[in-house]
């Protein structure tokens, strides 16, 4: 059994990682409560935005440029996705509308696979320049990186909410969550509030993508499939509370690092997120009350 | 609105209900012709690159017709079956290589096995509907994948893993006797696929495809007409898991050697876009399906296109089928020949006239 020093460097990483699964997390909940879209393409997109900033340093550029050109990608194909097939599949069942995300993954994916080939075994990585170590909390070497991820997943946590309470934009959408037909009655332009939350979800989505590069790995695949990681988190909140996706995602990025150092669990560490959600989809559906309301309809 | 006193009539009644017509007949005659086509003249037609090709068609033609009667018939959309497939081709290559079995007791055992292990996954389904089913079996699946990456695939050692650690003396796969050769494991996988079509389609013409054809329309009424509904969704995730371990059964004799990054995670999505668009309400969907899975990119391969082109491809095609033609293939391409001939036929007679106006 190791000890408790060989735990500590994985607290922060899995806080880290937590964060930005929280980031992911938090942004798949806002659309689909405005939206009612599962939206699987989010690792995808940010995978290629990566990609695509990978391509750009490469190329020269400087650094900003790339993230900015990133985050920029991320939103601007996730804005188009939901301006096109939003409206046409605006009808349909949530499931229908969650497989015809993973309708962009595939397309995502296979040019991912085209313009960046992976046979060739040479590892790409995104390198920010907050990667140095930033200081030490006892023995701990900590980087500004994981700084930012678990910073940034508590500032966004934090954000959404406010915004979804204070904002005359993040009220919209709460009133959309609850009833679209009554919140258009109300005035409410519906099309442009979840215009607001494609292009919301995306930005996060490239956000993420670029954090997830530089922590985990830049790989189409990996990034592509860590979507379901975040998306385990939202599941546990059952796809309704951000506060409870945020401390999901904490607990399934602690639980996944910590998993590392134990010799006997530590290949089995990439089952966390799945292990977690189906136990907690469980225990929360133990009660269950079938009615025909919108939930099926 | 549904009526269901009319509902639970239709669930309860006997099958046959009438003879069979003469388009039934007609249609049986169709199958059997084109069968004996499969099974006699195309190994004759083939190259050995496209025989092997059409044998993975076989066997995934069977895994496409397990995902459709759950999507299809009883409307519950698993993003897990390659998982359930590696589950059937590793229990079947652990029976091969530990016991002297007969193949066809083999693929049975591993059906069955494959079974109880689509139940486990299935019981989550029992509560569960819909979009948040679908999201646990990719974790599920996902799940598995790290599983069977740890566990490896048996290669001929020892214990009931069956994985020997070394990668240079490996043993393949053994085929059945009768079928060593490509061509008659071809003949021999066709058979099999065959045999799982007709358990499916006996199942979809009785009782228990009328109560799924229920459950899909609406759970609360087919509950409230006396439904079992625990039962006949239960029993869906059983048949798919059987026929999907079976399938797994014929793909570990294909291929010879089985590695864990053979079933990554994301083809369990790819194989729910192409059963979508093949068609997921008809059987011949699931034929169309494994065409599209396993035949295109072997002919793209021949031809030097890389198969990322098929990837992006089926990511459109599931955004079309989505919005635009929900049966899918199956049911699309005979409308859409229909009314290109209608379209010709109307094309010839105006230009019939003209053109002996023109003379």
């Amino acid at each position: 059994m190791p000890s408790w020093q060989d735990f500590q460097p994985f607290i922060v990483s899995g806080l880290a990682l937590g964060g930005v699964y929280a980031l992911s997390g938090v942004g798949m909940v806002v659309l689909y409560q405005a939206t009612g879209v599962v939206y699987l393409a989010f690792g995808a997109v940010g995978a290629m935005g990566a990609l695509i900033a990978w391509s750009l340093i490469h190329a020269g550029v400087p650094g900003w440029a790339g993230w900015l050109v990133c985050v920029a990608f991320a939103g601007v194909v996730t804005l188009a996705y939901g301006m096109v097939f939003g409206p046409a599949l605006a009808k349909r069942d949530p499931l229908v509308k969650a497989v015809a995300t993973l309708g962009l993954t595939l397309v995502l994916f296979g040019l991912m696979d085209l313009l960046w080939t992976t046979s060739g075994g040479q590892s790409r990585g995104i390198t920010l320049p907050t990667d140095n170590p930033a200081f030490m909390i006892g023995q701990i070497q900590v980087t500004w990186t994981q700084v930012i991820g678990l910073g940034v997943g508590v500032a966004i946590t934090v954000g959404t909410g406010a915004f979804l309470r204070y904002i005359k934009l993040g009220t919209a959408m709460r009133a959309m969550a609850n009833d679209r037909e009554i919140t258009a009655t109300l005035g409410v332009p519906v099309r442009r509030v979840e215009a607001a939350a494609w292009l919301g979800c995306g930005v996060l989505a490239g956000a993420a993508g670029l954090l997830l590069a530089d922590l985990v790995a830049l790989d189409a695949t990996t990034l592509t499939f860590l979507v379901i990681s975040s998306l385990a988190a939202t599941l546990i909140a059952r796809l309704r509370s951000i506060t409870l996706t945020f401390g999901a995602a904490l607990l399934i990025g602690l639980v996944h690092d910590l998993l590392t150092p134990i010799q006997s669990l530590s290949t089995y560490n990439d089952m966390t997120p799945f292990v977690l959600a189906a136990a907690a989809l469980l225990v929360i559906s133990r009660r269950r009350v079938m009615t025909r309301s919108r939930e099926e309809a | 609105m549904l009526d269901v006193a009319d509902l639970s009539a239709t669930v309860r009644q006997r099958w046959p209900p009438r003879r069979p017509g003469a388009r039934t007949l007609a249609r049986a005659a169709v199958v059997a012709v084109l069968l004996l086509f499969v099974l006699l003249g195309l190994p004759q037609l083939l190259s050995l690159y496209y025989i092997d090709a059409m044998t993975q068609v076989a066997v995934y033609s069977m895994v496409a017709l397990g995902l459709g009667v759950l999507v299809g018939r009883v409307g519950l959309v698993s993003l897990g079956q390659v998982a359930v497939l590696a589950i059937g081709a590793w229990v079947a290559a652990r029976l091969l290589f530990a016991t002297s079995m007969p193949y066809p007791v083999v693929l049975l055992v591993a059906g069955l096995i494959t079974m109880v292990a689509g139940m486990l996954i299935g019981l989550p389904a029992l509560r569960l509907r819909g979009l948040y089913l679908a999201l646990i079996t990719l974790m599920l699946a996902g799940a598995i994948t790290v599983v069977l990456k740890n566990v490896n695939f048996p290669n001929g050692g020892h214990g009931f893993t069956g994985y020997n650690g070394s990668s240079v003396h490996i043993p393949p796969i053994r085929r059945p006797s009768v079928a060593s050769g490509d061509p008659a494991y071809f003949r021999y996988a066709v058979v099999v696929a065959a045999l799982m079509f007709l358990l499916a389609a006996a199942h979809i013409r009785t009782r228990p495809g009328r109560a799924w054809a229920a459950i899909r329309q609406s759970e609360p009424a087919a509950l409230a007409a006396g439904i079992n509904t625990t039962l006949y969704k239960l029993w869906a995730f059983a048949l798919a898991s059987f026929i999907t371990g079976v399938a797994g059964g014929v793909l570990a004799g294909a291929v010879h050697y089985l590695y864990s990054i053979g079933f990554p995670p994301q083809d369990s999505i790819t194989l729910l876009a192409v059963v979508l668009m093949g068609g997921a309400y008809s059987l011949w969907g699931a034929i169309i399906a494994a065409l599209l899975l396993q035949l295109l990119p072997a002919l793209l391969n021949n031809w030097g296109v890389s198969a990322d082109w098929l990837t992006i491809l089926f990511g459109i095609g599931v955004l079309q089928v989505l919005t635009t033609a929900p049966a899918g293939l199956a049911d699309q391409a005979p409308k859409d020949l229909a009314r290109l001939g209608r379209l010709l036929l109307a094309l010839a007679r105006r230009l019939a006239p003209s053109g002996g106006a023109a003379k």
